[in-house]
C-alpha cells in the first residue's frame, strides 16, 4: 500500500515540560517523527510548550507553535491551521498524531474526541484510533479483553470511590495489593498498600488523581519477574517485536526506576516465544492498526505463570529505549506506518537492504540504569515503588551482561566506576565505611529487603559480608542468573586485590 | 601487574579506576601499561542484524571481548562533541538541546562529528545526528579511547553541562585540543580568587564574599559579612547543597550536615542580597580567535530578567525576555559588564553571566563561560540557534562572517516557567530555594506580558484561575506589600480569605476579607477549603528559613490537590496581571515562524 495521499498536514502533539515519567525521549520520537513525514511530503504543524527541545527549532516543522498543550489551546490551533489550509486552497486533509507525544498528547488528543471537537472540524486521529486508545488504556475494558483471547491478568476490579475500593479489596482477600489510577502517567498517585490503613490514603489518593476518578486494585505480584515487548504493527497486520527487555528488578519496582537489560537473559527459547505469540496477540486485540506498543508480562518465578499486566498503545520510555538498544528507530517508522505505508515497503536505514519488517538480531548485551536525585528531597521517601521518582538514565553495551552493567554503572556518574573496588567510601546514615569495608548484616539485610536506589552494590556488599546466593535471592528476589553473574564480577575483584598481595 | 588478569578485568568491564584502586596504582599508570600491551577496546557496530548484513550507519560501542574492530577509516577533519550523561536535576535536556546543534553545524562546515553520550532518552544518540555516534560513558577512560582512535582535531566540552568541563583539564592534559574558550579560562570563572581578581581588575562589583575549608573558617566568615549569607560548595551544577542561612546555629548544622567541605573544595560563602532582582544573560563571542582582545566581537543574546527575588535558584525561577522592570541605565550597566568580561576571559563560543541588581548597582554573581540552560529558550525567543553559532565560532568562523553582530530585542515577550516534581515526593516542602529542583520548563509567547505569563502557566498545568476565592497568607517581612497584591485580587473580583495575620492587615489597607482559623486554632481551616476546592489560588510566603508545620501543609496540599501557589509576592503580581489580561481579551495562538 501507497503512503496516503488524501492528507495534506499533519498536527503532532509534543510532551510538553520534562517531568519524571516523561523526559526527553519524547524530543527524540517527536524529532524523528517530524523528518520522516516532512521526508514524505506532508506538511508538519507542531504544538509543544517546552523550548528546550529540538523539536521546536523552527527548521524541524513547517508551522511550530510554542504554546500550552491543553485542549482549548490545541483547538484554537485547528481552527487557525484549516483557514490556514483554505487559504494555501490545499486539497487534502488536517489530521493529528497524537502517539508520539507521550501520555500527555494522548491524554489531550482523547480529550478533543470525547468532546466532539475533532468530529466538528473533521480532524482524523492517525497513528491510533480513538477505540484502540481506549481499549489499551482503561484497564477493566483492557483486562477483559485479554480474558476474552485466553490470556492471565492478575486478579483485580476497578474502583470510582473508597466504598467500591474496599469491596474489591474484600474480593481477592489478601494484602498486599497494588493500586493503579487510570489515565495517569508513571503511576502517579499509584502504590502498593501493605496494610488496610495504607490502602485506604494510597485508594483516595489515587481516585483523585486519575482524571476520570478511577482507579484499578490489583493482586500484588510482588516479587514476580517482569518483562517488557516493543511491538510493531502495520495496516495488513504484518507484526514485529523490536526488543524484548528483562528488567533486574522484579514487580513491584516502576519499570522506569527499575534496572533493564535487553534482549531478555533468564527465559527459554519456548517461554520467550510464548511471549512473542501473546504480544501479538495483544496488539491485535486491542486494534493498535499502525505503530508501536509496549506490553509488559510478569512471571511467578515458583510456577511460570505468566500474566499481561499493562500496554501504551503509543511510542513509550521504552521505545527509546528499544530504539537505541538495537539501532530500529521505532518513532520513525511508526509516524510512516502512521500515513499509510506498511513495514515490508520501508526501507531500513542501516543495512539499506532489509526491509522494517525485519526484527532486530542483537549479538550483544544492554544495561539500562535509572538515576535519581533524592538528594534534593531530603524529607521524601526515598524508597521504590510502583510511582516512578527517577529523574534520568544512563545506558551501556557490552558483548556480556557483566560488561555492559559496569560500564553502566560508571556512566551513571554518581561517583562510582563500576560495582565496587574504586575506593570510593560509602556513607549510610551517620556511618562511612570504606568501599573494601565488610558492612553489617543488618545494614545489608535491610538496604536488600526495601528497593532503593542503591541495591545493587549492597548484593555487592551482601556477597563480600558472606551472604549466600539463596540468601540474596530471598531478600530481592532478584533471578539467581543475574545475583551469579554479580558474584562473578565481586569473585573477581577479590582475585585482583589478592593478585598484589 | 599480570597481563591475563589485566586483559581478564577489562573483559569484565572494570575500569582502570577500579583496577587501579584494588591493586595499588594510579588510573594513569594502569592506562600506560595497558597501551603498552595493546589491550585496548574495539568498536563494534550497534546494526541490527548481527553483522548479517552490512550496517551503513555508524553507532558503535566499545568491547574488550577481543576481535574485529568495525569502525571506518576516514580523513576528514574529526571534531568530538562531548554530551551531558544521563539526566539529573540540573543539566537535563537544554544540553542535549545544545550537543545537537554542534553537531548539525560543524557538519555544514564541513566537519566529520563524533558524539559521545550514555543517555538514550536523547535526540544527540539518534544514529543520524551526528556523523558517528559512540554510546560509551562519560569518562576520561572512555573517551580518551575513543578520540585516539578516532585522531580527533578537537574536542568540544562547552555543551554538554558539568559532566564534559569536569573532564576538560583531565583530557586536555592527555593530550586532547579542547576547542572553544580555554579550559584556563574556565577555571578563572570557577576558581573564587582568579574571578575576584579579575572583576576587581574590571571594576565589577561582586556581593562580598569569602570561602571556607572548615567550620570555623565558614563561621569566622560569616560574621564578618553579616547574615543571611548563601553557601555552596565550589564546583556544581544545579545549586547542590546551596543554601541561604541567617544564623550562626544554621551555618554550623550546614558545615556538618550538608556539605563535605576541604582544602580542595573550599565552600562560598557569599553575602545574600536580599530582595535583589536576579537577571540571566547569555552572550556569544569569538574574542579569543584575536590576538588583540579588542579585535573579536561579542553579542548578548539576551536579557532575562527573574520574576522571583534573588535567592531562587536560576534553573527554578521564572524569567522574562526582554526585561519587563529593569530601567535603561541598569540594562546599559548589564551590557557593559558583559561585554567586559567575554573580552577578559577571551571567549570562544558562549558565556553565561548571572547578575543581582540592587537599586542602580548591578553585581556580577556568577560567570560561566559555557553553554548555558537558558541557550535554548533565548535561542528561540530571538530566533537566533545561538548554539549552532557557537560550535561554528568555536571551529574557527568569526561572528561577522556569520553575520550574528548585534543584539535581538524583541518586539513580544517570552516569558520561562520551571515544572516540579513535587506530586511524586510527598511531604517535600515545595519552597523555591537557591538549590535547583524543577525537572523541566515551558515557554508562554506573546505580544502582550501578562498573556505570556498566563501562558506559562498554562504550560506547566498550572491554570490560573479567572474568578474565586483566594488565600493569602504572608510572612511579616512581606506584610507591608501585601495589600497593594491583594488588592488588584480584589479588584479583578476574586473573594480574599486569610487567616488572623494577614486579615488584620488586609483589613486595615479597607479590603474585605473573609476570616478562617489558622490550622493550630480549629476547623474548618485552609486545608479543608483546599481539599473541598473552595480556593482556587494560593499565595503563601515563607516565615523564615525554618518553616512552620502549618505553611508546610499548607503548600504540600496545595500541590496535591492542583490548586496553583505562588510562594513569593512577585509571582503573585504576575499572576494579576496575567488574569487581568486574559479577563479582559482571551489569548490567541501564533506559531515561532510567524514571530520571528
Amino acid at each position: 500500500m501507497p503512503k496516503r495521499t488524501d492528507i495534506h498536514s499533519v498536527l503532532i502533539i509534543g510532551a510538553g515540560p520534562i517531568i519524571i515519567g516523561q523526559a526527553c525521549e519524547f524530543d527524540y520520537s517527536g524529532t524523528q517523527a517530524c523528518k520522516a513525514l516532512r521526508e514524505e511530503g506532508y506538511r508538519v504543524v507542531l504544538v509543544n510548550s517546552n523550548p528546550a527541545t529540538i523539536m521546536t527549532d523552527p527548521e524541524f516543522a513547517d508551522r511550530t507553535y510554542i504554546e500550552p498543550i491543553t485542549p482549548e489551546c490545541v483547538e484554537k490551533i485547528i481552527v487557525r491551521e484549516l483557514a490556514e489550509l483554505q487559504r494555501l486552497g490545499a486539497t487534502g486533509k488536517l489530521v493529528l498524531l497524537p502517539t508520539l507525544g507521550g501520555q500527555t498528547a494522548l491524554n489531550t488528543a482523547m480529550s478533543l474526541h470525547r468532546s466532539g471537537v475533532l468530529e466538528k472540524h473533521g480532524v482524523e486521529m492517525i497513528g491510533a484510533n480513538a477505540r484502540a486508545i481506549e481499549r489499551g488504556e482503561d484497564r477493566q475494558i483492557f483486562k477483559d479483553l485479554m480474558i476474552e483471547i485466553g490470556l492471565d491478568v492478575p486478579i483485580s476490579g476497578t474502583a470510582h470511590n473508597l466504598a467500591e475500593a474496599r469491596q474489591v479489596a474484600e474480593q481477592i482477600g489478601r494484602l498486599p495489593l497494588i493500586i493503579r489510577p487510570a489515565y495517569t502517567l508513571g503511576g502517579t498517585g499509584g502504590g502498593i498498600a501493605y496494610n488496610r490503613e495504607e490502602f485506604e490514603e494510597i485508594a483516595k489518593r489515587g481516585i483523585e488523581l486519575s482524571p476520570v476518578s478511577e482507579i484499578l486494585v490489583e493482586e500484588s505480584l510482588l516479587g514476580w519477574k517482569e518483562y517488557e515487548m516493543e511491538v510493531m504493527r502495520d495496516r495488513a497486520d504484518n507484526c514485529v517485536i523490536i526488543c524484548s527487555i528483562e528488567n533486574f528488578d522484579p514487580m513491584g519496582v516502576h519499570t522506569g526506576d527499575s534496572i533493564t537489560v535487553a534482549p531478555i537473559q533468564t527465559l527459554t527459547d519456548k517461554e520467550y516465544q510464548i511471549m512473542r505469540d501473546a504480544s501479538f496477540a495483544v496488539i491485535r486485540e486491542i486494534g493498535v492498526e499502525t505503530g508501536g506498543s509496549n506490553i509488559q508480562f510478569g512471571v511467578n518465578p515458583d510456577n511460570g505463570r505468566m500474566v499481561i499486566i499493562e500496554m501504551n498503545p503509543r511510542v513509550s520510555r521504552s521505545s527509546a529505549l528499544a530504539s537505541k538498544a538495537t539501532g530500529f528507530p521505532i518513532a520513525k517508522i511508526a509516524a510512516k506506518l502512521a500515513v499509510g505505508y506498511l513495514l515490508d515497503e520501508i526501507r531500513n536505514d542501516i543495512t539499506r537492504e532489509t526491509p522494517a519488517s525485519f526484527e532486530p538480531t542483537i549479538d550483544y548485551v544492554v544495561t539500562k540504569i535509572p538515576r535519581f536525585a533524592f538528594e534534593k528531597f531530603p524529607q521524601a521517601d526515598p524508597t521504590l515503588n510502583t510511582q516512578m521518582k527517577s529523574v534520568g538514565e544512563a545506558m551501556a553495551i557490552g558483548r556480556t551482561f557483566k560488561e555492559s552493567l559496569q560500564k553502566c554503572l560508571r556512566s551513571l556518574e554518581i561517583g562510582r566506576s563500576g560495582l565496587g573496588g574504586d575506593g570510593k567510601p560509602w556513607r549510610i546514615g551517620n556511618e562511612v565505611y570504606g568501599d573494601r569495608d565488610i558492612l553489617p548484616r543488618d545494614v545489608i539485610t535491610r538496604k536488600l529487603s526495601i528497593p532503593n536506589a542503591e541495591r545493587i552494590f549492597f548484593i555487592r556488599h551482601a556477597l563480600r559480608a558472606g551472604f549466600s546466593l539463596e540468601e540474596i535471592f530471598q531478600l530481592t528476589k532478584i533471578d539467581r542468573w543475574f545475583l551469579t553473574q554479580l558474584k562473578e564480577i565481586v569473585d573477581f575483584e577479590e582475585e585482583l586485590a589478592a593478585s598484589v598481595k | 601487574m599480570n597481563l591475563d588478569l589485566l586483559a581478564k578485568a577489562k573483559s569484565l568491564g572494570f575500569s582502570d579506576r577500579q583496577i587501579a584502586h584494588l591493586t595499588g596504582q594510579t588510573e594513569d599508570a594502569v592506562r600506560a601499561e595497558r597501551k603498552a600491551v595493546g589491550i585496548i577496546p574495539s568498536y563494534r557496530l550497534v546494526d541490527t542484524c548481527a553483522a548479517e548484513f552490512e550496517a551503513y550507519t555508524p553507532y558503535y560501542y566499545s568491547t574488550y571481548d577481543r576481535g574485529d574492530d568495525e569502525v571506518r577509516a576516514s580523513d576528514t577533519r574529526k571534531v568530538m562533541i562531548l554530551g551531558g550523561g544521563p539526566n539529573r536535576i540540573g543539566q537535563g535536556i537544554e544540553f542535549d538541546y545544545c550537543c545537537v546543534h554542534a553537531a548539525f553545524a560543524l557538519k555544514e562546515d564541513g566537519f566529520e562529528t563524533l558524539m559521545v553520550n550514555s543517555n538514550p532518552e536523547t535526540v544527540s544518540t539518534d544514529y543520524d545526528t551526528s556523523d558517528k555516534l559512540f554510546f560509551e560513558p562519560l569518562t576520561l577512560e572512555d573517551v580518551l579511547h575513543i578520540y585516539e582512535r578516532e585522531k580527533c582535531w578537537g574536542a568540544i566540552a562547552q555543551f554538554g553541562g558539568q559532566t564534559p568541563l569536569n573532564l576538560a583539564l583531565g583530557l586536555q592534559r592527555n593530550g586532547v585540543n579542547i576547542i572553544g574558550t580555554s579550559p584556563q579560562s574556565i577555571e578563572v570563572a570557577e576558581d573564587r580568587k582568579l574571578f575576584a581578581a579579575m572583576l576587581r581588575k574590571l571594576d565589577i562589583p561582586q556581593p562580598p564574599n569569602g570561602l571556607a575549608t572548615n567550620e570555623i573558617e565558614a563561621l569566622a566568615a560569616a560574621r564578618q559579612l553579616g547574615y543571611p549569607v548563601l553557601v555552596r560548595p565550589s564546583f556544581v551544577l544545579g545549586g547542590r547543597a546551596m543554601q541561604i542561612v541567617y544564623s550562626d546555629a544554621e551555618l554550623t548544622h550546614y558545615m556538618r550536615f550538608a556539605v563535605e567541605a576541604s582544602p580542595e573544595r573550599p565552600v562560598l560563602v557569599d553575602k545574600f542580597l536580599e530582595d535583589a532582582t536576579e537577571v540571566d544573560v547569555d552572550c556569544i563571542a569569538d574574542v579569543g580567535q584575536f590576538a588583540d582582545p579588542q579585535g573579536g566581537t561579542s553579542v548578548i543574546g539576551g536579557i532575562l530578567e527573574h520574576i522571583e527575588y534573588a535567592g531562587v535558584h536560576s534553573g527554578d525561577a521564572a524569567m522574562v525576555l526582554p526585561p519587563h522592570t529593569l530601567s535603561q541605565s541598569v540594562i546599559e550597566t548589564i551590557r557593559t559588564y558583559t561585554h567586559a568580561m567575554a573580552r577578559e576571559l577571551k571567549v570562544i563560543g558562549l558565556m553565561n553571566v548571572q547578575y543581582a541588581v540592587k537599586g542602580d548597582t548591578v553585581y556580577v554573581l556568577e560567570v560561566n563561560p559555557r553553554a548555558s540552560r537558558t541557550v535554548p529558550f533565548v535561542s528561540k525567543a530571538i530566533g537566533v540557534p545561538l548554539a549552532k553559532l557557537a560550535a561554528k565560532v568555536m571551529a574557527g568562523k568569526t561572528l561577522v562572517e556569520l553575520g550574528f553582530t548585534a543584539e535581538v530585542w524583541p518586539k513580544y515577550w517570552a516569558v520561562k516557567e520551571s515544572v516540579f516534581p513535587f506530586n511524586r515526593f510527598h511531604g517535600q516542602d515545595i519552597l523555591l530555594s537557591p538549590e535547583m529542583r524543577s525537572t523541566g520548563e515551558v515557554m508562554g509567547l506573546d505580544a502582550d506580558l501578562g498573556i505570556a505569563y498566563a501562558k506559562s502557566q498554562m504550560a506547566a498545568n498550572a491554570p490560573l484561575p479567572l474568578s474565586g476565592r483566594i488565600f493569602i497568607s504572608v510572612s511579616d517581612a512581606h506584610k507591608g506589600e501585601v495589600a497593594e497584591v491583594a488588592r488588584a485580587f480584589a479588584d479583578l473580583g476574586f473573594e480574599l480569605i486569610s487567616t488572623s495575620g494577614t486579615a488584620a492587615v488586609l483589613e486595615k489597607a479597607g479590603l474585605k476579607v473573609r476570616r478562617i482559623l489558622k490550622l493550630t486554632e480549629g476547623r474548618p481551616n485552609a486545608l479543608d477549603l483546599l481539599k473541598n476546592r473552595e480556593i482556587q489560588l494560593v499565595i503563601n510566603t515563607p516565615a523564615g528559613q525554618t518553616p512552620r508545620t502549618d505553611e508546610v501543609r499548607i503548600r504540600t496540599t496545595a500541590v496535591y490537590t492542583g490548586t496553583p501557589i505562588m510562594t513569593t509576592l512577585s509571582g503573585a503580581r504576575a499572576a494579576a496581571l496575567g488574569i487581568a489580561a486574559l479577563k479582559k481579551s482571551g489569548y490567541g495562538v501564533r506559531t515561532v515562524q510567524e514571530f520571528h
